[in-house]
């Protein structure tokens, strides 16, 4: 049982902010994930919820209890690393057991939730092995395994399938899903893999620069991110970003090639288009803004487009296997309400006269 | 002259074979991924190519030229290393000139190669910094710089985008194709990720433990895998898979699906696929191929998971082996524990022999 | 102690300083104070013959006239201008000999580990017994010359250990054959530590053996080639015991070295204050010319 907070917790290194009073709530048995760049501070989020490191400013709660002053080992939190940290002087069962032997937990129960966690993650047949003799995906499952045997009030998990081929990637994901829901705790996960966020998340929390951009479930971000930095975040290939201006009654982007019907927003500077929000069919001369095709990638199940209108690249993604040619000319469409609407600094620009919601 | 052709080749590390007779032939100019897992003897293939490794059998041309005894200095192919192996103890200009320096080339011409390779790049405020402690974004045009300035007519990149993060791999996808395009180099890439052999390549050769599995442009294999492997392999997520057996109803030849029941009537290039089995059949469609159907028409399969991914959602039906999965552009509304009724895209079906793994065809 | 709370900074320090504090103390006895007596001692005309008990050598005090005396004594500068031919000679020589046969054992050929023990034997030997072993070898009916008549067809019967440079040269050959195989061993471990993707990248494009080898291999063996020098810079100008059971310093002082010379006015002539002078100076100029090398290393 663990329900794990920030509050207004801030660290440097130095002079280097690597947490910028980042405030949050990890309900109870959640599958939360931080999602960011490289060096954006996940990382060191996990080693203050783990209580490797202890924050400048701040609260870390467990439970409610202010926890910034208890140890590591009395946290009571397992963690599995990015790097596995296998010992590979002991078989996988050593390896597995070693946390339980550490704290003397009884043979008996050692024996059974072994077994236990190696059935989970589909390892019974190889706890005999050495680390050494395993492959990339299985020395992974015995690290996860050996966290799972803790019975530990939260995991920590960091980044631990980014070493995986992409084919094995996809299938871990859907098993540690599993498995979580299936231990009933709660699981903090950093990735910077969109993809596998938004798949494995209840909620996450997009992080820039130290500072928590936004919070929500992977559906609410996707479509109604906080800011243009987090829009570009998550989706692939990513949105659109364009400079646009207010004329009168209409928005013009893209040197003009592109026109909107102006929506009822002040301030606007920049405006967001999803490529599978974008429709391609030939110029016919009619609506539409002109473009033509500068590359196009089948991927099988749909096809990338890079379209060039008014001097800016613009990618699509369409489905199926239209047959669409380079230096084709076509007609750029786009519903109108799955426009997004960026201000000066980035931020998403809302209709005042609704809830905040589109 | 930079086409390459691979002749039964063959490697052998004592008693294990990485790669059992291969024949391949890459066109001039040609963009071929070699794809396949870990092991299955990609790395292997490639570096033969480059005279890193000595075949066991077979032999390697370079158009018309035998490569055998030819060392991996004079073969004149550039090579871009998983890690990059960048020199770090040279500056990037260093780096990307070590080739021309080490070959002779007269000062002038050296730095003018080296200035206009940095530009093309854009490496050019990066010259005189040295090359250790770069970030690997960089450190991977330095890589591909230091190859390309040699103008090698064989371009070889054992992963080199798989240390960069996921962002910046799209954007060098692009650069690296657009190379590609402008110098016309002969380009061999080693990857394990379908994606990126989609997306660059003009055609892919599928590996597996050390086999050729098939060849081709990436919509054909995509469309019409050779066998089981491939239909798995490619695709994300890949094809669906499902034992059955051949059977002629009233309404029509259909395969059964056991529990799951009866696929939707074959069409006639399929059924003409499906009389040619000679026992059981995998029944194979794309997950983006199915549409949802009222009940008691096509397949009913419970939905055990849902992964609402941006722009798609993934369906996760049925369990194990008879399971499969359904992508839907938007939000079909089912949730885990519901019937799904799904019924795929009747020229979208593809049929294996259950034994022998190989696809079936009608003619 | 709570284990609860982690120990700040400031408590972790101070329970260093106290656990080591034992330590310190040690190296307080055994460096610093005998640092300390000997430049004392240096300030002094002080002898063991004088009668007097050391601490009240102040009643000798001649204020740095030792000092003024070596810079003006002969055979200090002589023994020194030897000692450092010597070094000038075998440190190169040593290492090589060291970095060829390290470059042949980066490769695998038949017989390679059984090279490597031999290879291995002469720094295991006792110095005192190497000299005693080429003090033999090298008379003037010994096996150096028995070899040497063989090679010529002519008969040789070179008196080495009596001949002022023969001798020198000898005390050399002795040198390099017992300290070639360090240089050989720690080159071997930097050779090892190259990148060897980074020379394969360098074959690839177009560099030949020698190309690789100086743009490649060595830079990334500097560090450990500036250890291998400094290492062996440092003890051969200590050279010693294998000198003085071979030679003894001689014929005459043609192998005086400024260790040999030391002992002998240490033990022979017994004017301790002079010696304590010498030794102190040597090590200040020796503590000055590291700084500057790691200095420039440090670039």
């Amino acid at each position: 049982m663990a329900e794990i907070a920030f509050r207004n917790v801030t660290k440097r290194y130095g002079r280097t902010l690597a947490v910028d009073d980042a405030s949050f709530t990890v309900a109870d048995n959640e599958f939360f994930c931080f999602f960011g760049p490289p060096l954006s501070g996940k990382s060191t989020i996990l080693r203050l919820i783990l209580g490797l490191e202890k924050p400048d400013v701040g609260e870390v709660l467990i439970d409610g209890r202010v926890v910034n002053a208890v140890s590591p080992a009395a946290r009571n939190i397992a963690m599995v690393f990015q790097n596995l940290a296998l010992f590979p002087h002991m078989t996988a069962a050593g390896n597995i057991r070693f946390p339980l032997v550490e704290r003397g937990v009884p043979e008996l129960q050692i024996r059974a939730r072994m077994a236990d966690a190696a059935e989970k993650l589909h390892i019974t047949h190889i706890l005999h092995k050495f680390p050494g003799q395993l492959s990339g995906g299985e020395r992974q499952r015995v690290a996860i395994a050996r966290a799972l045997v803790r019975d530990p009030a939260a995991y920590l998990m960091d980044d631990p399938i980014s070493a995986l081929d992409a084919r094995l990637r996809e299938e871990t994901r859907v098993e540690l899903k599993r498995i979580q829901r299936e231990a009933g705790r709660t699981l903090i996960y950093v990735t910077h893999d969109q993809e596998e966020a938004m798949s494995v998340a209840d909620r996450m929390a997009i992080l820039e620069h130290g500072a928590i951009r936004q919070i929500g479930t992977p559906s609410q971000i996707y479509d109604h991110p906080a800011t243009a930095y987090v829009a570009r975040f998550l989706g692939s290939p990513m949105m659109n970003i364009l400079t646009a201006t207010r004329q009168g009654y209409s928005v013009s982007a893209a040197g003009a090639a592109i026109q909107l019907a102006a929506p009822d927003l002040t301030g606007i500077a920049s405006l967001g288009l999803r490529p599978e929000d974008l429709r391609v069919s030939p110029w016919a001369g009619g609506t539409g803004s002109p473009a033509t095709v500068i590359e196009v990638e089948p991927l099988g199940g749909h096809t990338v487009v890079t379209l060039e209108a008014g001097g800016t690249r613009l990618r699509a993604m369409l489905r199926g296997q239209p047959d669409i040619r380079v230096s084709a000319q076509v007609a750029l469409t786009c519903d109108p309400a799955r426009v997004h609407y960026f201000g000066d600094s980035g931020e998403t620009l809302r209709p005042s006269h609704q809830g905040g919601s589109e | 002259m930079s086409a390459i052709r691979l002749e039964n080749l063959v490697k052998r590390f004592g008693a294990f074979t990485a790669l059992k007779t291969m024949d391949l032939a890459v066109d001039d100019g040609e963009f071929m991924a070699l794809l396949g897992p870990s092991g299955c003897g990609k790395s292997t293939t490639m570096n033969m190519i480059a005279g890193m490794e000595r075949p066991s059998e077979g032999r390697i041309l370079f158009g018309d030229r035998d490569m055998a005894g030819v060392a991996m200095g004079q073969r004149g192919v550039g090579f871009v290393f998983q890690n990059y192996a960048i020199f770090t103890h040279m500056s990037v200009r260093q780096n990307l000139s070590y080739g021309l320096r080490m070959g002779g080339r007269p000062k002038a011409e050296v730095a003018q190669r080296t200035g206009a390779i940095a530009d093309l790049l854009q490496l050019g405020d990066l010259l005189d910094r040295p090359a250790a402690g770069l970030s690997v974004n960089i450190l991977q045009r330095v890589a591909i710089g230091r190859s390309a300035v040699m103008e090698p007519a064989i371009f070889l990149l054992d992963e080199p985008l798989s240390n960069v993060d996921a962002a910046f791999r799209a954007v060098m996808r692009t650069e690296l194709k657009q190379l590609q395009r402008q110098f016309r180099q002969t380009m061999v890439y080693v990857t394990h990720d379908q994606l990126e052999a989609m997306t660059m390549a003009d055609r892919i050769a599928v590996m597996d433990h050390g086999v050729l599995q098939q060849v081709g442009r990436p919509l054909e294999i995509y469309n019409d895998p050779a066998n089981l492997f491939v239909a798995r392999f490619i695709g994300s997520p890949g094809m669906n898979l499902l034992a059955g057996l051949p059977l002629e109803t009233a309404a029509g030849p259909v395969v059964d699906l056991g529990a799951i029941g009866h696929s939707p009537v074959l069409a006639p290039a399929q059924a003409a696929a499906a009389r040619r089995a000679r026992g059981a059949v995998v029944y194979g469609f794309r997950p983006e191929q199915v549409a949802t159907v009222p009940p008691g028409h096509g397949m009913a399969m419970p939905v055990s998971f849902v992964e609402r991914i941006g722009a798609r959602t993934i369906l996760h039906l049925g369990h194990g082996a008879q399971g499969a999965k359904a992508v839907f552009e938007n939000d079909v509304g089912l949730s885990p524990g519901s019937m799904a009724h799904l019924a795929p895209i009747p020229a979208a079906i593809r049929l294996f022999d259950a034994e022998t793994g190989v696809a079936l065809r009608g003619t | 102690m709570s284990p609860a709370a982690k120990p700040g900074p400031d408590e972790s320090a101070r329970l260093g300083l106290r656990l080591t504090l034992p330590a310190q103390v040690l190296v307080l006895f055994i460096s610093v104070f005998p640092l300390l007596m000997q430049l004392y001692i240096s300030l002094t005309d002080w002898s063991p013959l004088s009668g007097l008990a050391w601490p009240r050598a102040w009643e000798m005090w001649n204020t740095f006239a030792n000092y003024t005396d070596l810079l003006s004594d002969n055979r200090l500068w002589s023994a020194l201008g030897r000692t450092l031919l010597v070094m000038a000679i075998c440190v190169p020589v040593e290492f090589l000999l060291g970095l060829g046969l390290a470059i042949l054992f980066a490769d695998n050929f038949p017989g390679k580990r059984l090279l490597y023990s031999i290879l291995i034997m002469p720094m295991m030997v006792v110095p005192a017994v190497a000299g005693y072993m080429f003090y033999m070898l090298f008379q003037s009916g010994g096996p150096v010359n028995d070899l040497l008549s063989a090679i010529s067809g002519m008969p040789v019967t070179v008196a080495w250990l009596s001949d002022p440079t023969l001798a020198l040269a000898a005390v050399m050959v002795a040198d390099i054959w017992q300290w070639t195989p360090l240089m050989f061993l720690i080159l071997l471990a930097g050779l090892v530590g190259v990148p060897q993707d980074q020379v394969k990248a360098a074959t690839l494009l177009g560099a030949n053996a020698w190309q690789r080898f100086v743009t490649i291999v060595l830079p990334r063996m500097r560090a450990i080639i500036i250890i291998a020098l400094a290492i062996r810079v440092i003890e051969c100008f200590k050279i010693f015991d294998t000198l003085f059971i071979m030679t003894g310093g001689g014929p005459g002082v043609a192998t005086e070295t400024i260790s040999v010379y030391i002992y002998k006015i240490t033990t022979q002539d017994l004017i301790w204050g002079y010696v304590a002078a010498i030794a102190l100076a040597i090590l200040i100029v020796l503590s000055v010319a590291c700084v500057w090398a790691m200095k420039r290393m440090a670039k």
